[in-house]
């Protein structure tokens, strides 16, 4: 049985979702800088300084892609009764409150990161007394990490709570999606480093490693994804642009970046930028992937 | 609840609902009599459509839905049938199922008006982000127009592949179950319209009573009739069919399912994946912090780089 009515998740959604895991990969990194590496970290805060104003951009692209863009507010309160509107069974409503509910975490990392960065001063907010590297900011980098991951999460659950056959026939996608938002939020840690050509080479070395085992995982994963979908799942994903997408997202996102890190990354910022920029381009192509391929073939799970 | 048109306009307020004995011309028993809060839905008898589509122009009609081409007639190319499916402006759709042999000299026609089920157990009902999606007095499924903001989850979660956005409106429409008639006692259009009863309307408790009684008929006289939509499909389909043939001839799903199936596994995966990641996080920048506490770092060099 062939679904003749389409979603039209289109480019709106694959960039969202791509643009939304490298914000939650970022500020996850910067927690996992702050709970096991050693503490508050110029890495940490270039971190803080991109996942805010991604995580903008992607709200904007969710709501540009409502058919009424107007009624947003309507996945928060409840129209008629001005109550909040949440159902914890829903992904995409648990979604649209990570949406609201980790940028305004961000919001304050980023103040701070630039407080820090003596961009400006609040008052005693000042860049000798941050909120990170306290223990309140301790508390306030878990709180936001635990909500990036969330984030990072949660688009992949809503495309398996469906039914349509690719995306239904795995519930392993919410898990993928965090894979990939962790290593390209740490790509794009990298890739703003290494351009900036001022970090400490440890630090480099610290995400570069990170960065390996990131796509050991994230490369597992899809192989266990794609290995569990059965024929007909699988099948969507394994013809044209998605197929395309899929062998660029091994390639580019998982293979290249391997190489390189065993061979040149880390040696200059040069290479360490081409290892960022492989993994960002990976990561996208992956997005477009598996936002893409079952809306080619759009099967009825449960057709016999 | 305040009703409103697929254009988003408020209809004018219904006087209090009467327990009306309805009668449904066509209908072969004696009138059907509903009330609120009681379940009520269509019993489709596809052995008796004759594919006149006078249910599709009755719905089309009363609901206002557009004729999106501009008027023009759009052909499917492919088919007899150029309604060609269910979506945001056809709530009705009647399905011509034509079995040709190559030569075309031999032809079987199935014909089925098909329709929202009202699943009892309704996927888009669960998904729906903004509780535009709503089960009525009636156990019926409707989607209020005036709050959906086409998101499209709920296209994405029907098993039936039912809904679609209305382009007149930018919200995800579907069959009503002509709620708005039910709210003063009328028979939804399609089956006030039906000429041959294919369409029955009725408390669900009475139409599945007939239903039997019908698939029994049929099989006493030798036609393979079975019920698609019983309490063991999504708890039961308040639109459900009798039907002589495979459900995936119909282009109907032989075993629906829930998509709310896949909810805990997959935040359960989820923070398993996002533990790895921690676990990553753990031994790559621990031995960071390790290498830090060696090689203590510059006064000040933390603060701004």
């Amino acid at each position: 049985v062939i679904r003749e009515n389409p979603v039209h998740w289109d480019w709106l959604i694959y960039l969202e979702m791509f643009v939304a895991g490298v914000a939650a990969g970022a500020y996850a990194t910067a927690t996992l800088l702050e709970v096991f590496g050693r503490g508050r970290s110029p890495v940490a805060r270039t971190a803080h300084l991109i996942a805010f104003p991604l995580m903008v951009v992607a709200a904007i692209l969710l709501t540009v892609d409502l058919n009424r863009p107007e009624r947003f507010w309507h996945m928060l309160v409840q129209s008629k009764t001005l109550l909040p509107m949440f159902k914890p069974w829903s992904p995409i409503s648990v979604g649209s409150w990570l949406v609201l509910l980790f940028p305004a975490v961000a919001f304050v990392s980023f103040v701070d990161a630039l407080i820090a960065r003596r961009v400006f001063a609040l008052g005693g907010w000042r860049w000798d007394r941050t909120l990170h590297g306290t223990p309140l900011g301790l508390i306030w980098s878990i709180i936001g990490g635990v909500l990036a991951l969330a984030v990072a999460a949660y688009s992949g659950v809503l495309l398996s709570v469906t039914n349509i056959g690719g995306w239904s026939n795995s519930s392993l996608i919410g898990a993928l999606y965090v894979a990939t938002a962790a290593v390209t939020g740490i790509a794009a840690v990298l890739l703003i480093e290494a351009l900036r050509g001022r970090t400490d080479p440890a630090d480099v070395a610290g995400l570069l490693r990170a960065a390996t085992g990131l796509i050991l995982w994230q490369m597992l994963l899809l192989v266990v994804f794609l290995a569990t979908l059965g024929r007909d799942g699988l099948a969507v994903f394994l013809t044209g642009s998605p197929l395309v997408a899929i062998i660029g997202a091994v390639l580019l996102g998982g293979i290249l970046p391997l190489v390189l890190r065993f061979t040149r990354a880390g040696v200059r910022p040069s290479t360490t930028a081409l290892f960022a920029a492989l993994i960002l381009v990976g990561g996208f192509l992956l997005r477009y992937a598996v936002v893409m391929g079952p809306q080619q073939g759009h099967l009825i799970p449960g057709a016999g | 609840m305040k009703l409103f048109n697929v254009l988003g306009q408020q209809q004018p307020s219904q006087p209090q609902f009467p327990p009306l004995p309805v009668t449904a011309p066509g209908m072969p028993s004696a009138p059907i009599a509903f009330q609120r809060g009681e379940a009520v839905g269509f019993f489709t008898d596809t052995t008796l459509c004759i594919g006149c589509k006078a249910c599709e122009v009755a719905c089309n009609e009363w609901n206002q839905l557009p004729a999106w081409n501009g008027g023009a007639n759009t052909l499917s190319g492919l088919s007899y049938d150029n309604t060609r499916r269910l979506d945001g402006t056809h709530w009705r759709h009647v399905k011509f199922v034509e079995q040709f042999t190559p030569d075309r000299r031999q032809q079987n026609w199935l014909l089925m008006s098909d329709v929202c089920k009202h699943c009892v157990q309704a996927g888009c009902l669960e998904v729906c982000p903004t509780g535009a999606i709503i089960r009525t007095e009636f156990d019926t499924v409707v989607i209020q127009s005036d709050v959906c903001n086409g998101c499209r989850e709920c296209i994405a979660a029907c098993p039936f592949d039912v809904i679609e956005i209305n382009p007149s409106t930018g919200s995800a429409q579907k069959c009503t179950l002509c709620y708005d008639r039910l709210q003063v006692g009328l028979t939804p259009a399609c089956a006030q319209a039906c000429p041959t009863a294919s369409i029955q309307f009725g408390p669900i408790r009475e139409l599945r009573q007939r239903a039997d009684a019908r698939v029994a008929q049929l099989q006493g006289q030798g036609t393979q009739a079975y019920i698609y939509g019983d309490e063991k499909m999504l708890g039961g389909l308040n639109a459900f069919f009798l039907l002589t043939d495979k459900a995936e001839v119909y282009g109907l799903p032989a075993d629906p399912k829930l998509p709310s199936r896949n909810v805990v596994p997959s935040w359960l995966l989820s923070a398993g994946s996002a533990a790895v990641v921690g676990l990553i996080g753990l031994l790559t920048f621990r031995k960071r912090r390790m290498e830090g506490l060696v090689t203590p770092r510059a006064a000040g060099e933390e603060v701004e780089p």
